[in-house]
């Protein structure tokens, strides 16, 4: 499936029009832009049902290998954080070997093995010197299918975990996101539960974690990928050899739900701080909806670009903030919703909520320019080029478009759907989705002097505390 | 945990996000031949291009058609270590005021251009150098080039500028350090302790009061001084024709005026000859962080290379010696990270220099403790040598991560060298003898350098102690 993208720069006649003061010279010209293809992909399933994704890129002689089993936080039903500690304790022994000595053998390949655990799946990958990859991947299955668990381990690894909590309790920002995702997702999904207390970890059992793993590590929840530039064949074979026989199992049953609407807001005290932390948020869709490409232009606009509307007010031209930024966080078939953050100082945090509702209020009324709307559209198939051009990044976009389901073209009629998104769609969805009403607002902060400042604000009237 | 290094190192953690094509890779094996030989010798070549301007301007490019984007970079010498007394964080402070925009693309302009072409950009302080960079689609290229010329030439420095990037730099150190625990220990207080020269101890992000301090003509000065033509480093690299990109810089930058010669400035340090401790509170520490610090040979050296080494031997990777001993055997905390320069990586940077490591540990386990079992892992290799196959491990894991970091999507990593290469040695062909700087290393230099470079008395030991609220918050030594 090989496909070319051609970017029809409408958008560079515009970009021409630059001020002509004390011109040195003019501004050079922005040409047509090359086209751009996606590396040609080889896919085949394995019997048991694992699908295997190829992706020959690049000229360095690596393969990055990725495992991604549908295990996740999602899974963790009322015991949040079960999954991470399955993973951490997967990482202790396997096959009868200690985890020192499969360190030492992964490092001798040139990589480590990494394993990262996520709300919908747990990721085992490494990114060795091409010449060690079938070996890799030799590894990579004796960790997936035959973890030893050993109880020795246990207790340190769970310190772990709880040294790890303490350390994001202790900060704003996951500070903000625990009290955030409880907002949009209740107490009753996992979705709602970003981190777990003390008492929670230590209650785990090796009991659990074995229910855990049996439950969810099957062949049937498997997909593999490998990019950069390696011998295919000899790579096929490894994984035929390596994960062919491994029982299919059960499928995958947990079920994502999509965020509650708003309004709600909560404020958390941290005393003395220099700063508040901000999050606010609107349920919204995820890519399987019509609107989606219009929704991501309209976000690259409001706050998700250093462009943007949100950082052109809040940071270049208010300096009350570093880093403000915008994102669309999606669930598989779920929808999902769209947040502003921004740490900005004490003082201005009334002021700084104040100009965020109101470029918001400004994207739904006002048209937007001609030379915006290209530019935005532009910087996204730009973007696009970038994201695809490394082996990580290439395997992310192949992986998510295998986990939300959607159509095999999804990555190659991107930036014409991006393209194809109007000034009008951008407003629209503006409007339909960023409904001021509907609002959810998180603040972290010295409460004593922003309290007030906050529920001062009419855009905030009628917002209930959480709780309330 | 590592937040504030992705948050500061912005170019490398791009560049650590994944692998990719530059450069020309020359193999003596066929990496997809059957003889099934593990030792095969392969390598990074990277074709350069070198020249400099009659103004003083040096210029590297690197050609690599693999994907259809350019890659400019512009490095300044100019970086934490040459701020004056007084002026601490000016050489950051300038970063932000350079990035928002010159007389042809005043208020953000220039930062529309390159998005609106469809690329990003960033820009980033460290201790040698100041730099700005972009990744475009290469039909943006001469736009692009004539973008950093005119930042060059004709850069806006006003007072409401000024006021506004002040506050945009005061939120980057509350976000990065005041509101965060272990928010400067390892990357602002260590050097600070272990360094004698105020030009490498001092903070370097800043002290409020002086970024309160910096008028408008201080401002100015700073640029005269720095600012030139003749103290910078064009790079470019990507799907570019040499000659076409080269004309390009010849007209748009070959006009700019050289500056004066730069100030003399003395960096160096002695050599530590006592085991030197200090601690700090941190009341927004829910626990302790324990982080030491050896001076490094000088960059370039033998002994160099043999502390990469040992830097992967001792702390790189699950494998490595530090992690398998402090966090596997000993549980004292969930991980221990460390490395040379933690505000780039072992290459980017022009005078003396730290190898550091760090950990945030339960409050149960004392520095003493602690420093007495890291003692033992370091005391045996500087009295045995290493076997042959720690040697091969740890070089076959500088070559991977030296790879990773030449080998990125955006090309940052690449750049960064080139520059850097350009910039401090006069040399970007550099970039192609790493590999021989590894391969020259063997377990006898690596037990010399152990020996003169990790003696306790060339180390600094920095305890981050959580205050209670009732505590008193004063340091203590």
């Amino acid at each position: 499936m090989m496909k070319t993208l051609f970017f029809t720069m409408a958008a560079s006649a515009a970009l021409l029009a630059s001020p002509a003061v004390l011109a040195q010279s003019p501004q050079p010209a922005i040409g047509e832009p090359e086209p751009f293809e996606l590396p040609d992909t080889q896919s085949f399933r394995l019997d048991n049902g694992i699908d295997v994704t190829f992706i020959p890129f690049g000229l360095a002689p690596k393969a990055n290998i990725q495992v991604h089993v549908r295990a996740g936080n999602l899974d963790d039903g009322d015991m949040t954080w079960l999954a991470d500690l399955t993973g951490a304790m997967i990482e202790e022994g396997s096959a009868g070997r200690p985890s020192d000595e499969i360190a030492l053998e992964a490092a001798s390949m040139g990589g480590d093995l990494n394993v990262g655990v996520g709300l919908h799946t747990t990721t085992f990958s490494t990114n060795v010197l091409a010449e060690f990859g079938p070996q890799a991947v030799g590894l990579l299955a004796d960790m997936i299918r035959r973890p030893d668990f050993p109880e020795s381990e246990l207790e340190r690894v769970r310190r772990n975990l709880i040294r790890n909590v303490s350390v994001s309790r202790s900060q704003p920002g996951p500070v903000a996101n625990e009290a955030y995702a409880e907002l949009l997702y209740g107490t009753d999904h996992p979705y709602g539960h970003t981190l777990p207390t003390t008492e929670e970890l230590e209650s785990y059992t090796l009991d659990d974690i074995r229910r855990f793993y049996d439950a969810n590590y099957s062949a049937q929840r498997t997909r593999i990928y490998v990019a950069g530039r390696f011998d295919q064949a000899a790579m096929e074979s490894a994984i035929r050899d390596a994960f062919g026989d491994w029982p299919e199992g059960a499928a995958d049953e947990a079920v994502a739900v999509a965020p509650n609407p708003g309004p709600v807001m909560q404020l958390i005290d941290r005393p003395g701080a220099p700063q508040s932390t901000l999050r606010v948020g609107f349920d919204a869709v995820g890519p399987d909806h019509a609107d989606y490409p219009a929704l991501v232009v309209m976000n690259a606009i409001l706050g998700g670009s250093f462009t943007s509307r949100l950082t052109s007010n809040l940071r270049e031209e208010h300096g009350y903030t570093y880093s403000p930024g915008s994102g669309i966080t999606t669930r598989p078939g779920a929808g999902g919703y769209w947040t502003f953050n921004a740490d900005v100082t004490t003082s201005v945090t009334g002021a700084a909520l104040a100009e965020t509702f109101g470029e918001i209020a400004r994207l739904q009324i006002e048209p937007i320019g001609a030379e915006e709307g290209d530019g935005m559209r532009t910087w996204l198939s730009g973007l696009f080029i970038l994201q695809n051009a490394s082996t990580g990044g290439l395997i992310g976009q192949v992986a998510y478009r295998d986990l939300y389901g959607l159509p095999d073209d999804y990555l190659d009629t991107y930036v014409t759907n991006i393209l194809s998104v109007t000034n009008e769609d951008i407003t629209r969805v503006a409007n339909t989705y960023l409904d001021t009403d509907e609002v959810i607002l998180v603040i972290v902060g010295d409460l004593e002097q922003i309290e007030d400042q906050v529920t001062a604000l009419p855009q905030l009237e009628d917002v209930p505390m959480a709780g309330e | 945990m590592m937040k504030w290094l992705l948050a500061l190192a912005g170019a490398l953690a791009l560049a650590a996000c994944g692998e990719n094509s530059s450069g020309e890779l020359v193999e003596a094996v066929d990496p997809n031949g059957d003889d099934g030989s593990t030792t095969r010798e392969q390598g990074i070549q990277v074709d350069v291009r070198y020249e400099t301007l009659d103004n003083g301007l040096r210029v590297v490019m690197s050609r690599d058609t693999s994907v259809p984007t350019a890659t400019v970079a512009v490095y300044y010498g100019v970086g934490f270590r040459v701020e004056p007394q007084g002026r601490t964080g000016f050489a950051h402070l300038f970063e932000h005021l350079m990035f928002e925009g010159s007389e042809n693309l005043p208020g953000g302009t220039m930062t529309n251009l390159i998005y609106n072409a469809g690329g990003v950009q960033n820009g980033s302080t460290r201790y040698d150098f100041t730099n700005y960079f972009e990744v475009v689609p290469n039909n943006a290229l001469e736009a692009i080039i004539w973008a950093e010329a005119d930042r060059m030439a004709r850069p806006i420095i006003d007072q409401e500028n000024l006021d506004a990037q002040r506050g945009v730099v005061r939120n980057e150190v509350f976000v990065n350090v005041i509101n965060q625990p272990y928010g400067g220990w390892i990357w602002i207080d260590l050097p600070m302790l272990a360094n004698e020269n105020w030009h490498n101890a001092h903070n370097f992000y800043g002290d409020l009061a002086d970024l309160d301090a910096a008028s408008l003509e201080d401002v100015q000065s700073f640029f005269d001084t720095y600012y030139s033509v003749n103290n910078a480093v064009i790079a470019v690299v990507g799907d570019i024709e040499y000659d076409e990109t080269m004309a390009w810089i010849v007209e748009h930058f070959g006009t700019i005026e050289p500056g004066p010669a730069l100030p003399p400035l003395d960096i160096s340090e002695p050599r530590q000859t006592e085991e030197k401790f200090g601690t700090i509170d941190d009341p927004l520490a829910p626990q302790p962080a324990l982080g030491f610090a050896y001076h490094m040979p000088e960059r370039g050296s033998p002994e160099y290379y043999a502390m990469a080494v040992l830097d992967q031997l001792l702390v790189q990777g699950d494998d490595s010696l530090l992690n398998q001993r402090l966090i596997n055997e000993e549980g004292y905390a969930s991980g221990v990270f460390g490395g040379i320069n933690l505000l780039g990586n072992m290459y980017n940077y022009n005078g003396p220099m730290l190898w550091s490591v760090g950990m945030i540990h339960d409050a149960q386990y004392d520095r003493d403790t602690i420093m007495a079992t890291v003692d033992e892992v370091i005391e045996q290799l500087r009295t045995e040598e290493i076997t042959q196959e720690q040697l091969d491990r740890s070089i076959t894991k500088l070559r991977s991560q030296f790879y990773g970091i030449v080998d990125s999507g955006t090309r940052f990593g690449l750049i960064d060298l080139l520059a850097s290469f350009a910039l401090f040695d006069d040399d970007p062909s550099r970039i192609n003898r790493i590999e021989a700087g590894f391969d020259q290393v063997t377990p006898e230099l690596v037990l010399a350098t152990a020996q003169e470079y990790l003696r306790p008395t060339n180390r600094s030991v920095l305890v981050v102690r959580p205050v209670e609220d009732d505590a008193d918050e004063t340091e203590t030594e």
